[in-house]
């Protein structure tokens, strides 16, 4: 059972850690660096919830082991709003449509439309339910979410217009 | 009877944005898992992976030889110690037997998942790691996994101690006016309606850490769950803790959807492992554990049997309704029983009705409440109609219009002793077919049908009872609070996991207080500030907690008031408060501020010495009997000849929950709770084997819908005063009630194209396929 | 859920990852995305004592075109599915990895690791076996070519040694005018195929079949090859194929042992493959005849 140090950039910031090869990035952003805001529904990687971006894609955290993350910059649900707290065009889209109720889902739903977005700034309807469909909500029927998606879409394109 | 034009006030009845919401999009949430103690150490279980055996010997010792590991705890050193792991409601004058309940099985395991060792350690990886190396010598015994096997003759007993595998039977004497019905009606159709086993799968599975201070004999309790008062009391009877020195708290709650209602085993027995040890323990259920372990729901058979006369009017009903409880249900036996056949009649007028209602156990996992816990009545009878309607030779809308209760017939008494008052069925069943453009999707189908494509259309209408009078749950206090610096808090002992109360509650006080919206918060979750409190479920916030809401901030509203008279030299009802401010009527300028007014009152000379000095109040409210509210659902699907997959096309409610507090979060209910009722028809379905291993443990298996598969609701509101102070009515569950037959009468049609008959879900593309297949399609 | 203890390797070199592996024998797994490996660990479904890592080795990294199409094995599937080149050179691989689970899972996921971890249900091992790939391994004592055909022996099972490496994977580049179909039945969007079908038709310049590769996935405990339907459809003009195909359909449903399994049955699959055959070769008949659909 061994244990690896490894040193990574989280939300701009370097980070260092000593971490067993079995612990999953997940829990050492949860436990070594306090990050709870990426949260764990399935641990086996189907609902979504723990995605972060890793190098600026969006990845599982629960399927990646926390030494592979060595030398990488990631970025979590804490690292997608402005320092000051000012929420990304996409949390205030999520905000504005009801895009989200009890909230476990949230933070995976965020960095994925995030990511989603930057590959697709200008998606169909279908596209975004494609697009979001690695992600499990259980309490909006989705119907928020992907409203808030078009509205972010929208709003971040205006804002690369102007 | 219908008012569409109550109207919305400053507040109440718009569509605010949700105060829960900058701090769950970014992160700063705080879940169960995401609170730390000092000394916290982590549990696992160690569960059976037979579904009934008996246990000839527990080796725990490898397991505690391991580096890490604190404690390896059986039903030797627990069960003991346990006072009653019911529920408050079942604690006394319990309306059914209540299941055996034990910490952890010494005996015998009865179900897969039956936890019979708690692994407590350094880690939660370490404690399943020893959780591997705790070895349980067992002697399988036969099992019985399903409704059928356990009514069988000669069924191995799930609880010996009750002595039959049927500890509620609940027959009505037999009637021969049904039965003369019966024999002399032009139609009659009798089916056997199944509804398979499909579970709640909150996003965030159950998590509790406890931690008990011998010196101080203080048992301090975070808990995932939808009621931390009902907790409280039960984890003190549990421990023989005074509930005073118990303290539950919840902090955010990722979803609960009648799982986290009642306290759950597992919990209960890692804070009777904390009180035993002396330590403070968290246990966070991992997702198989959720799947296998935590409640199951649904799972019920009927034979349904209607008599009609030849225009298709309904004479008679017969409704024979079994329920399967599994082995350790959560909250009594975790069903509702006969208020199942007590609400079958639902919307319609039926003279007369014969039923019987029986619980059974089984060696599966224990049932437990799940949005709409007896919503199986409407699924049976909206199924059992739309086979009617095909017998008769009418329309599904049409034998709906023929048998619906009017506005006019209210109050209407059901058969079976229901009464119905200001519901819209009828309404709504017009508004929703128009909506979706019933008449216009019958002459697509017929198209679509010339070319060979299955399309079909399904109504799913129901009248849903909310803020039930039962006991404690029809009751609730809230206290408000002006404070000194002229804000507002509510303290409520409702439990939000989704529903947006701090947001809808902050509504009512903003309203009835007249302050600005964000001058108010919400505080709920913690027995230690709240009022006790049932807890959120069964419908029952807006109505219970929010006219106790709207009471507590009028008695505020006349203290300040009353002390501003005092400072603005005015009589009280000269005065008027809106925007935090207390002015004369007529004379703006005369004013003071609610923060003025609070000083005024927290310091020495503020006010006349004969003004009453208190700046909060509470207000109860009692439901005065139960509050219907009522919808429509209809969808379109078009079924796919070769895979048999099922495409939702439109999908329209039409909903009557009276006066809504905020829009938003009344469509966000109704559009989740249709992804759930989508979900249990197509795609979800929790399966055990003929020996009871279960077989769906991981969302690779158990399918919940994604936003692909879920489809854009429409919604139509139709407003009837709720007959309570603030005219609302409950409206949380009825989602996940009239979506399982609308969408399944929606397949059901598309297969009648070419006589094809389906009576059992889920509707998996093979059951959909065989079904063609038999019909010759 | 968390995974029994374990010791992670990375090494630098395939060099150094075959001596790993050689040294630790069946209690060592190459670890690639991990997107199948790390949640049967989690489960503890399977357990192994060492994890050789080869996702950051960079020489199994790389796309190039060379006469064949050759993708090194720790390639992420998303890189391989956004890649020009491979759209180009070989259209079915790049219409294939879209259907591999979500976009998060092709962010990690890598094309070797698809193809070595040899789930039936998965598409890229359908792939590579209908288009006669090529499948380069290295281990302690050297490299080997194998082909497709003899590399999935079952379930998760293939022709690798416990200390092998799958290192690359070469796709033959088709020249003429050609067509590429995925087709497939899932209960979900992003789920396991139920049944799938990948099809690629490549016309001469007489309009004739000049080469047809269907392989099914999610049907039998290794991925399938319908030569059945490929040679009733090879040398055929695109009026006689189209006119065929519903024959040609059939007879990939006989191909194979269906399995039985929670989501389906045997005859389901049958019945289902039969369908998306036909439909995945129509669309790539069309599309190589220059028709759009």
């Amino acid at each position: 059972m061994s244990e690896h140090d490894v040193r990574l950039t989280v939300n701009g910031a370097r980070q260092r850690g000593r971490v067993e090869s079995r612990t999953n990035l997940a829990d050492f952003l949860r436990e070594d660096l306090g990050l709870t805001g990426t949260h764990l529904a399935c641990e086996h990687g189907v609902c979504g919830a723990c995605t972060v971006l890793v190098d600026g894609r969006a990845v599982r955290a629960c399927l990646m082991l926390a030494v592979q993350a060595d030398g990488t910059e990631v970025t979590t649900v804490e690292g997608i709003a402005a320092p000051d707290g000012t929420l990304s065009p996409v949390q205030q889209a999520f905000m504005e449509c009801h895009g989200l109720q009890c909230g476990f889902c949230t933070p995976g739903f965020v960095v994925t439309v995030t990511a989603f977005l930057e590959a697709n700034p200008d998606p169909t309807e279908a596209e975004i339910r494609e697009g979001i469909a690695g992600n499990l909500c259980r309490c909006t029927g989705y119907q928020g979410i992907v409203e808030a998606v078009k509205l972010a879409a929208t709003r971040l394109r205006e804002g690369v217009d102007a | 009877m219908s008012d569409h034009g109550i109207g919305a006030g400053r507040y109440v009845g718009q569509a605010v944005q949700r105060k829960e919401d900058p701090r769950l999009l970014t992160g700063h949430g705080r879940y169960v898992d995401d609170v730390t103690v000092p000394r916290m150490l982590h549990a696992a279980f160690v569960r059976s992976d037979l579904a009934a055996a008996t246990i000839r010997s527990i080796d725990v010792s490898e397991a505690l030889a391991l580096d890490g590991v604190v404690a390896v705890l059986t039903g030797h050193d627990l069960n003991g110690i346990a006072g009653s792991m019911q529920p408050s409601m079942n604690v006394e004058n319990s309306p059914f037997p209540c299941a055996p309940l034990r910490p952890l099985a010494v005996t015998d395991v009865r179900f897969v998942g039956d936890p019979v060792a708690l692994v407590v350690a350094e880690s939660r990886a370490v404690a399943e790691d020893a959780a591997e190396l705790v070895f349980v010598d067992y002697e399988p015994t036969p099992a019985v996994a399903t409704i059928e096997a356990a009514l069988a003759d000669g069924a191995p007993l799930v609880h010996p101690e009750f002595g039959t595998n049927v500890p509620v039977d609940f027959p009505m004497p037999a009637d021969p006016e049904v039965e003369a019905l019966f024999a002399s009606a032009a139609h009659v159709v009798e089916h056997r309606i199944v509804q398979h086993r499909y579970n709640p799968v909150p996003m965030e599975p159950r998590g509790v850490i406890a931690g008990y201070d011998n010196v101080t004999g203080e048992l301090d309790v975070w808990l995932s769950t939808q009621g931390p008062h009902e907790a409280r009391l039960t984890f003190s009877r549990l421990t023989g803790v005074p509930e005073q020195h118990v303290r539950v708290r919840m902090g955010d709650v990722g979803g609960g959807f009648g799982q986290k209602f009642f306290t759950g085993h597992d919990e209960q027995v890692v804070v009777l492992a904390a009180k035993h040890l002396g330590r403070a323990i968290k246990w966070i259920e991992d997702r198989r554990e959720n799947l296998l372990a935590a409640t199951h729901s649904r799972s019920d058979l009927a034979d349904v049997a209607l008599a009609l006369d030849a225009d298709g009017r309904i004479l008679a009903a017969k409704f024979d309704h079994v329920e399967d409880a599994g082995a350790f249900p959560v909250g009594g036996l975790g069903g509702v029983g006969p208020f199942v056949s007590m609400l079958f009649p639902g919307p319609y007028r039926i003279p007369k009705i014969w039923w019987r209602s029986r619980i059974v156990c089984t060696n599966t996992c224990g049932r437990g409440a799940y949005r709409g816990p007896w919503m199986f009545e409407t699924t049976a009878r909206e199924e059992i109609l739309d086979v009617a309607a095909r017998a008769v030779g009418i329309d599904p809308r049409e034998i709906r219009r023929i048998n619906v209760v009017a506005d006019d017939d209210q109050p209407y008494n059901t058969a079976t002793g229901m009464m119905f008052e200001r519901v819209t069925p009828a309404t709504t069943l017009e508004h929703a077919t128009q909506v979706i453009d019933y008449d216009g999707f019958r002459a697509t189908q017929a198209a679509a049908f010339a070319e060979g494509r299955l399309l079909g259309i399904g109504i799913g209408l129901y009248i849903e009872p909310t803020s039930s009078p039962a006991g404690s749950l029809g009751v609730e206090a809230a206290k408000v609070r002006l404070e000194p610096g002229g804000s507002v808090t509510v303290f409520l002992g409702t439990a939000a996991h989704g529903q947006s109360i701090e947001t809808t509650m902050a509504q009512v006080v903003a309203e009835h207080l007249g302050v600005p919206y964000e001058q108010v918060a919400v505080i709920q979750g913690d027995t230690d500030r709240t009022p006790f409190g049932g807890g959120t479920g069964g419908s029952r916030t807006a109505v219970i907690a929010g006219n106790a809401t709207r009471l507590a901030a009028q008695r505020v509203r006349e203290k300040v008031v009353e002390v501003a008279a005092h400072l603005l030299e005015a009589a009280p009802e000269d005065l008027e408060v809106a925007d935090g401010r207390v002015a004369v009527r007529g004379t703006p300028s005369r004013a003071v501020t609610l923060a003025e007014v609070a000083t005024a009152v927290h310091n020495v000379g503020g006010v006349a010495v004969d003004v009453p000095r208190v700046l909060e109040a509470t207000g109860r409210y009692e439901t005065q009997g139960m509050t219907w509210s009522n919808a429509c659902h209809v969808c379109t699907v078009e079924v796919d000849r070769v895979t048999g997959q099922v495409t939702i096309g439109r999908y329209v409610v039409s909903e009557d929950c009276g006066r809504m507090i905020n829009p938003m979060v009344v469509e966000g209910q109704v559009q989740g709770g249709v992804a759930q009722g989508v979900g249990g028809v197509l795609y979800e379905h929790f399966v055990y084997d003929d020996d009871g291993n279960p077989l769906t443990t991981t969302f690779l298996d158990y399918l919940l819908p994604t936003a692909v598969e879920v489809p854009r609701v429409e919604i139509d509101h139709v407003v009837t005063d709720g007959g309570n102070p603030s005219g609302v009515k409950g409206m949380g569950e009825g989602g996940a009630i009239g979506s399982v037959p609308a969408v399944f009468n929606a397949v059901a049609d598309a297969l009648s194209l070419v006589g094809a008959t389906v009576l059992d879900q889920p509707l998996t593309p093979l059951r959909v396929v065989e079904a063609l297949e038999a019909a010759g399609a | 859920m968390k995974a029994a203890p374990f010791d992670h390797h990375a090494p630098e070199s395939v060099a150094d990852a075959a001596a790993l592996l050689a040294e630790h024998g069946d209690e060592a797994k190459v670890l690639a995305g991990g997107q199948s490996l790390l949640p049967m660990l989690a489960m503890r479904l399977t357990r192994f004592e060492h994890l050789v890592d080869v996702s950051r080795v960079p020489e199994l990294h790389g796309i190039t075109t060379d006469g064949d199409l050759r993708i090194g094995a720790s390639t992420p599937q998303a890189v391989a599915e956004h890649d020009p080149v491979v759209a180009d050179a070989v259209p079915l691989v790049a219409r294939a990895i879209p259907h591999i689970g979500h976009f998060q899972i092709r962010n990690r996921g890598t094309v070797g690791g698809s193809i070595a971890h040899a789930d039936p249900a998965s598409e890229l091992p359908a792939v590579a076996l209908a288009l006669d790939a090529v499948l380069e391994v290295a281990g302690a004592t050297g490299t080997r070519e194998i082909a497709a055909t003899d590399f999935f022996e079952g379930t998760w099972s293939t022709a690798l040694a416990d200390d092998e490496i799958l290192t690359g994977v070469r796709f033959p580049v088709w020249t003429g005018r050609q067509g590429a179909a995925v087709r497939e039945v899932a209960r979900r969007s992003g789920d396991f195929a139920i049944a799938g079908v990948a099809a690629a038709v490549e016309l001469d310049a007489a309009d004739r079949v000049a080469r047809v590769a269907v392989g099914l996935f999610g049907v039998a405990s290794t991925p399938v090859r319908a030569s059945a339907t490929e040679a009733a459809l090879t040398g055929a003009s695109v009026a006689e194929a189209t006119a065929a195909l519903a024959d040609a359909a059939l007879a990939a449903a006989d191909g194979f042992d269906a399995v039985d399994d929670l989501h389906a049955t045997g005859a389901y699959r049958r019945r289902v493959t039969t369908h998306l055959v036909q439909t995945a070769l129509t669309a790539a008949i069309q599309e190589a005849s220059g028709v759009r659909a």
